[in-house]
């Protein structure tokens, strides 16, 4: 353990009022009470932020329901008013929760490990290829939205998008064997993975009630960025715009972008952040065809985030 | 024993509640500021001001034709 200098130790004991090493009996009693003294405020502020809305709720109504009887009995249309007011509020705070939310840095921390076993598989077989997203099959969503008929067991590895990410590089795409549910692929060689974004986007379509299937690139581009933004708040700015054949995401102060300022994470330069994934999924389902992630620029702080996609003609 | 408030009290209170709300949803829906992060589900805010308005536009509605 670090000993600290007696510089540090006073510096320690002026911001936070409690000595870094007691000398002495009274000494550690009295640290001991100001931790504890400490712990009864952090558990008050604890209580604060925990504190139910509906109990806020039920301090409006209360009043508002007896406002509102005692103006019945003696017609006073302030007292109505009042109660009224207080009712409503009250009931709209118990109606109106807040939504569950966690720190943002959570959702990083929680995609590392994700990204490291990638690596570690990226780096097992020697993969030098880019991300391909492919989409699922047409024909099987198509089918399963008439509802009678399901893709085969055979064909089962179309149902979702994946993410096939090849040992060598311009090679094809082994769709037979994808479609047969392979996680590695042997002609050419390569690894089949369901993409990190996979999940949000499945969010996105279920909160837009949308199949990005069923969507144009234009439309996609425009009503995509205003999605991300309103339903998770994942970023300050989203602009995703097609160029020459290209599709281009800008992304300003995204939650994921610490995960970028890691340089040992490779498997995120080829596959996104999950924001970037999710985009590559939902081009691939919107074209129908498979989207190659070309290039990944960040500022230096990773503030600004670009990603390159270009769209992969069929293979003939 | 009457409820002291006439139907055109509780339109006109339905208007001014429709109102604060439908400005506040709007406020907290578009924002982009430190508003983005009120923790409230927005999208109840945003139906029950549209419930609100309409049952305000309702009102004027039976009012125009003498129903009330």
């Amino acid at each position: 353990m670090k000993k600290l200098s007696s510089n540090e130790r006073e510096e320690k004991k002026e911001t936070t009022g409690i000595p870094s090493q007691p000398e002495s009996d009274t000494q550690l009693a009295e640290t001991v009470h100001l931790l504890q003294a400490q712990i009864r405020s952090l558990e008050r502020q604890v209580q604060t932020v925990k504190r139910s809305p509906v109990q806020i709720g039920l301090v409006f109504a209360a009043p508002g329901i007896l406002s509102l009887a005692i103006s019945v009995l003696s017609q006073s249309q302030v007292l109505a008013f009042i109660g009224l007011g207080l009712t409503f509020w009250g009931a709209l705070f118990i109606l109106v929760r807040p939504v569950m939310y966690i720190r943002g840095t959570l959702l990083t921390t929680t995609s590392t490990p994700l990204y490291s076993t990638i690596d570690r598989v990226l780096n097992d077989i020697k993969c030098k290829g880019r991300g391909l997203y492919i989409p699922p099959s047409p024909k099987h969503l198509k089918v399963l939205k008439i509802g009678y008929a399901y893709l085969p067991e055979h064909l089962k590895g179309l149902e979702e998008t994946v993410v096939f990410i090849s040992a060598g590089s311009d090679t094809p795409t082994p769709l037979e064997e994808i479609a047969t549910g392979k996680f590695m692929t042997k002609n050419p060689k390569g690894i089949v993975l369901i993409p990190p974004g996979s999940g949000l986007i499945e969010q996105l379509e279920k909160s837009a009630k949308t199949d990005f299937t069923e969507m144009s690139l234009e439309d996609l581009c425009t009503s995509l960025p205003q999605l991300i933004m309103e339903t998770f708040q994942l970023a300050k700015e989203i602009d995703i715009r097609t160029e020459n054949g290209q599709v281009h995401l800008k992304t300003t102060d995204s939650i994921f972008r610490s995960l970028y300022l890691d340089e040992t994470l490779n498997s995120l330069k080829l596959l996104g952040c999950p924001l970037a994934s999710a985009v590559g999924c939902a081009i691939a389902k919107a074209t129908g065809k498979p989207v190659s992630l070309q290039k990944i620029t960040t500022s230096p702080d990773a503030r600004t985030i670009e990603v390159s996609y270009s769209l992969v003609e069929a293979q003939k | 024993m009457n409820f002291p408030m006439s139907f055109a009290d509780i339109s006109l209170w339905i208007a001014v509640m429709a109102i604060i709300l439908l400005l506040t949803s709007e406020l907290l829906t578009s924002s982009t500021g430190p508003l983005r992060n009120v923790g409230i589900d927005k999208r109840i805010l945003r139906s029950l001001a549209l419930a609100l308005g309409m049952a305000f536009m309702t009102t004027v509605v039976m009012r125009f034709f003498n129903f009330a």
